[in-house]
């Protein structure tokens, strides 16, 4: 419980606990919840009628109705489906970054409090959730469940984690594709630094299976502005040969290269119905959350 | 093959290569290490910067370490030598005589500097290879030769003492050189003894006879370093000589400047000559001159009243400037003082020897014939000064007082003027016996004849120029009925100016050292002939006296050759003298003769008489009242001028015991002599530029 409570913070999950997460889309699920399904099925809430042709369940057909129009007509209702939603971490070498300077919490802690809390609510809301981090290969596969005791099973899955390797994620997200059930949510989480990468294409494979993709790029604010003076030789967290320079003399020239990425990631995510959210280390997660679950909400169809 | 520096004292900034190494080591240590997740960026970032290169930092440290030791080895003056100086690449203490022609020949210019100049930067460089131990000694080779530095240990006490060396206006004198090198060599105090020369090889100099002394130094490494082929012209031309005259004989009033100058180049030459007077130019001519010939042109300068007149006779520009001109000087309107020596003085002043002579010498006044005659008897003559006369006529005199025949030599050689008159007076005997150092005959016997004329056989003589024909008549008509016969002495030159009819020498004249001797042998009172009461007798005597007395500016103002001592002969006690550069010299009269020794620049020299006597040993300025009393000039010897070189094969001739090799020191770019090395300060600043060069260019782009 210990290791647990080092990667669980509970004032986050209490704070999170009272935003929803909304699907903006049904998904097929067994247990009902609150995310509505585009299919019909046997549920409490009565949809429409219709004429009943063979092979429609006889349970389903109103004898009321028949007795007054001596027609069959079959009930249907609405089905509230549960959310299948595995979240994908990335645990390569990138994400142990932490400032050298004021030696605060890594990338991957950040990651780490951010699944924690999604996993939080999406079993609060009966929602099935599962973790699979990974770097070049998948180091670890938590299958979503929706049992409130799985967050003991995540939880525990984020404290035994550390970030090594290199960061590939294309082949990962290759391999999950086959892996991944029907409809469902994923959600990457991930620096996304990594070179000769082609991320789109795995997207556009992941939503073609009707796949529900967010993006979370967690990001150091000193990846962003490279706020290093003098001169430093820079030595690479996976495998990148060491280069030494005065940042002074690229800071300009790294910033504008870091925007293109984001720009670069954003607009793929725009281009295939992707949710992006940049995740500023230097920001609380309860802002950057919530900031996003708003933003969000106000975009669902209701 | 050897690197040598002629500056060591510059490589102690090797250690500045410790700079850049404690920058590099500094900022190396203040380099920071960050584990970044983003490197790849930077590398892009960097790649897609100006700076596009990766600093090699190693490299640039190198760089600059090279650059600066480099820089500091240039400084130090490296070279490398390939084997020219064997004399010197010895590990052994050794004793060294240096011998540096400083003769004038040594001032032969090449771009801005002498051959003497680079002599002793040359020899300044040999000592730096010298090994520690050793001992140096050092001979100058110009006249009179002089060791002028004995052995001496200190290195940099010799090479400052070589750095103030200063060129002298001598002759070389190789011989006595050696002579006095060899004795050094005596002394030595090592074992291994070496002989280095540095001179132009001037043939002049190298006097057979003299090497003859030098035997005793066998096997001695004799090295020659020829510095005349550092020159690629030689000496071209040289004033000779240069002769004033005062047409005294036709009583002109104009000054006659005669100049002789020789080309010894292969060229005929086309020249400027100059005439200077009192150091401003008073005419100029373009001469031409053949290759290797010698030429007179002679000035004429109109004369001044009676200021003195000095000047130089200048030609041309070639590589040796300092036999290129040549000073004179004059005192115009001189009487000419005649001291008459009657032999047979008589009673009645008719009757005396001189009579006759006294009255052609001067019939008037001293103003209308310039020509003061002095009577003397025998007896007064050891009393008269012979100095103060520039002719001396000896009048029938049997015998002079004892001893004086020296005198007379003396006052001859220096440029007196002596004339002869024969008579009964005259003791032959004496004559043959104690004056055969002046006169070039012998006197026979008195010939008694019945009648002789004077013949002339021409008139080209300078005397008989200026008579008519009609005065040439009369005087054949002259007759002589007693003349002395005289015969040759062997080896002695004369001329035999006059005839007599009977086929005897009426009047001989001859040079001895800068004077003039003449003898009339027959008398000049009436006493043999008839002459002195002849119209002509007047100018014959007068013309003759003059004609001797050519001679005079060679007592009153003394042309002297660099390094003759100068003489004056007055009666004060205290003489100054200026010297060309302005400097004063006193000088004392000791013995009744004061002497100016100091006379090594070559230039006119004034002397001036006191007012009253000068109580210090030196004297700065001239008092007021000092009256100048003449004038000498000092002229380089051209001897010395004279571009022929002497071949190795005549010197290991002459000195057949020394093992003799000669070299010729290079020039390198800046104009310093190398031991035949190379000087390799230049491709070393030219690599520090290229590796600064170098530098910049890493550092742009970075």
């Amino acid at each position: 419980m210990d290791e647990v409570s080092q990667n669980y913070d509970p004032q986050v999950l209490t704070r999170i606990s009272s935003l929803k997460i909304t699907a903006m889309n049904l998904v097929d699920g067994i247990l009902t919840g609150q995310h509505r399904s585009r299919h019909k099925g046997s549920s409490v809430e009565f949809a429409e009628y219709k004429d009943y042709s063979p092979g429609d369940e006889i349970r389903h057909i109103d004898w009321k109705v028949a007795g007054k129009t001596d027609k069959y007509h079959v009930k249907q209702f609405e089905q509230s489906t549960n959310l299948k939603c595995t979240i994908l971490l990335d645990a390569s070498g990138s994400m142990a970054y932490q400032s050298p300077t004021n030696q605060g919490e890594s990338k991957l802690d950040y990651a780490c409090n951010l699944v924690a809390g999604l996993s939080y609510l999406f079993l609060k809301q009966f929602d099935a959730v599962g973790l699979t981090s990974f770097n070049d290969q998948v180091v670890q596969h938590i299958p979503p469940r929706s049992k409130p005791s799985h967050l003991q099973h995540i939880l525990h899955g984020l404290s035994t984690l550390s970030a090594e390797g290199v960061t590939q994620i294309e082949d990962v997200l290759a391999r999950l594709t086959e892996r991944l059930q029907g409809r469902g949510m994923l959600i990457l989480i991930s620096d996304f630094l990594t070179r000769d990468q082609d991320i789109q294409k795995s997207l556009k494979l992941l939503r073609s299976r009707g796949l529900e993709v967010i993006l979370f790029h967690v990001l150091h604010p000193d990846e962003l502005n490279l706020p290093f003076e003098g001169d430093t030789v820079f030595e690479s967290l996976e495998d990148d040969p060491t280069v030494g320079l005065n940042p002074i003399d690229v800071r300009e020239r790294y910033q504008k290269a870091i925007q293109e990425q984001i720009d670069t990631l954003k607009n793929i995510s725009n281009g295939l119905g992707v949710d992006y959210a940049l995740m500023d280390t230097s920001i609380p997660l309860q802002q950057s959350l919530s900031y996003y679950l708003i933003k969000r909400k106000s975009l669902i169809k209701i | 093959m050897s690197l040598n520096f002629s500056s060591p004292f510059f490589l102690f900034g090797l250690f500045g290569v410790s700079v850049p190494i404690l920058i590099h080591l500094l900022t190396r240590r203040q380099q920071k290490h960050v584990r970044f997740s983003a490197v790849y960026l930077l590398f892009q970032s960097q790649k897609r910067s100006v700076k596009t290169s990766s600093p090699n930092r190693l490299l640039l440290l190198f760089l600059r370490c090279l650059g600066i030791a480099l820089f500091s080895l240039a400084l130090a003056n490296p070279f490398l030598s390939l084997g020219n100086s064997e004399v010197l690449r010895n590990n052994s203490p050794t004793s060294y005589v240096f011998i540096v022609d400083n003769s004038f020949s040594m001032r032969t210019q090449v771009k801005e500097k002498t051959l003497f100049d680079l002599a002793t930067q040359f020899l300044s460089k040999l000592l730096t290879q010298i090994p520690d131990g050793s001992e140096f000694s050092l001979v100058l080779a110009s006249q009179p030769a002089h060791i002028s530095q004995g052995w001496i240990k200190q290195k940099d006490s010799f090479d400052k003492f070589v750095k103030n060396l200063k060129p002298s206006y001598q002759t070389t004198d190789m011989g006595h050189t050696l002579v006095k090198a060899a004795n050094l060599l005596k002394n030595a105090n090592n074992k291994e003894k070496k002989l280095i020369i540095l001179t132009d090889l001037d043939k002049n100099g190298w006097d057979e006879e003299v090497f003859s002394e030098i035997g005793t130094l066998p096997n001695t490494p004799l090295q020659i370093y020829n510095f005349s082929s550092l020159s690629f012209k030689r000496n071209e031309i040289a004033v000779e000589s240069v002769q004033t005259h005062q047409e005294f004989l036709a009583r002109s009033p104009i000054l006659k400047i005669r100049s002789t100058i020789k080309n010894y180049s292969n060229e005929n030459q086309r020249l400027p000559v100059s005439l200077l007077v009192d150091k401003e130019l008073e005419k100029e001519i373009l001469l031409d001159i053949s290759a290797g010939q010698t030429i007179s042109e002679e000035f004429s300068i109109p004369l001044r009243k009676g200021d003195p007149i000095q000047g130089q006779i200048k030609v041309g520009d070639d590589v040796l400037p300092t036999d290129s001109r040549r000073y004179f000087s004059h005192h115009p309107n001189q009487n000419i003082k005649v001291l008459v020596v009657d032999g047979d003085p008589g009673t009645v002043s008719h009757q005396s020897e001189s009579f006759y002579l006294e009255r052609a010498l001067n019939p008037f006044s001293v103003s209308a014939s310039h020509i003061d005659p002095t009577i003397s008897t025998l007896a007064e003559l050891p009393l008269r000064k012979l100095s103060d006369f520039a002719v001396v006529i000896l009048a029938n005199v049997r015998e002079l007082p004892i001893g004086y025949e020296l005198e007379l030599e003396s006052y001859v050689l220096r440029g007196g003027a002596l004339i002869f008159g024969m008579g009964n007076q005259i003791d032959a005997k004496y004559y043959n016996e104690k004056l055969g150092n002046l006169l070039p005959i012998t006197l026979k016997a008195i010939q008694n004849i019945e009648k002789t004329h004077l013949l002339f056989r021409s008139t080209e003589h300078p005397v008989m120029r200026a008579f008519s024909a009609q005065a040439i008549e009369e005087m054949k008509e002259i007759s002589f009925h007693s003349i002395y016969t005289i015969q040759a002495r062997d080896g002695k030159n004369f001329k035999v100016a006059n005839w007599f009819t009977n086929q005897n020498p009426a009047v001989i004249e001859t040079d001895s050292g800068k004077g003039k001797i003449i003898l009339f042998l027959s008398s000049l009172d009436r006493e043999w002939n008839d002459f002195p009461i002849q119209p002509t007798f007047l100018p014959w005597i007068q013309r003759w006296t003059q004609y001797a007395a050519r001679g005079l500016e060679n007592i009153v103002h003394q042309n002297l050759l660099v390094g003759e001592p100068y003489h004056q002969n007055k009666d004060q006690d205290q003489w100054v003298v200026e010297t060309p550069k302005g400097n004063l010299h006193l000088i004392t009269t000791a013995d009744g003769q004061a002497t100016f020794k100091k006379t090594q620049t070559p230039g006119i020299y004034r002397v001036f008489e006191l007012p009253e006597k000068h109580t210090q040993k030196t004297i700065s300025k001239l008092p007021l009242g000092s009256q100048p009393i003449g004038t000498f000039t000092i002229n380089v010897d051209t001897k010395e001028s004279s571009p022929q070189k002497i071949s190795e094969e005549n010197i290991k001739t002459f000195l057949p015991n020394l093992k003799v090799t000669i070299k010729s020191p290079e020039l390198n770019g800046s104009n310093l002599p190398s031991a035949g090395g190379m000087l390799l300060t230049t491709p070393l600043f030219l690599l520090v530029v290229a590796i600064l060069l170098l530098e910049s260019w890493m550092i742009r782009r970075e």
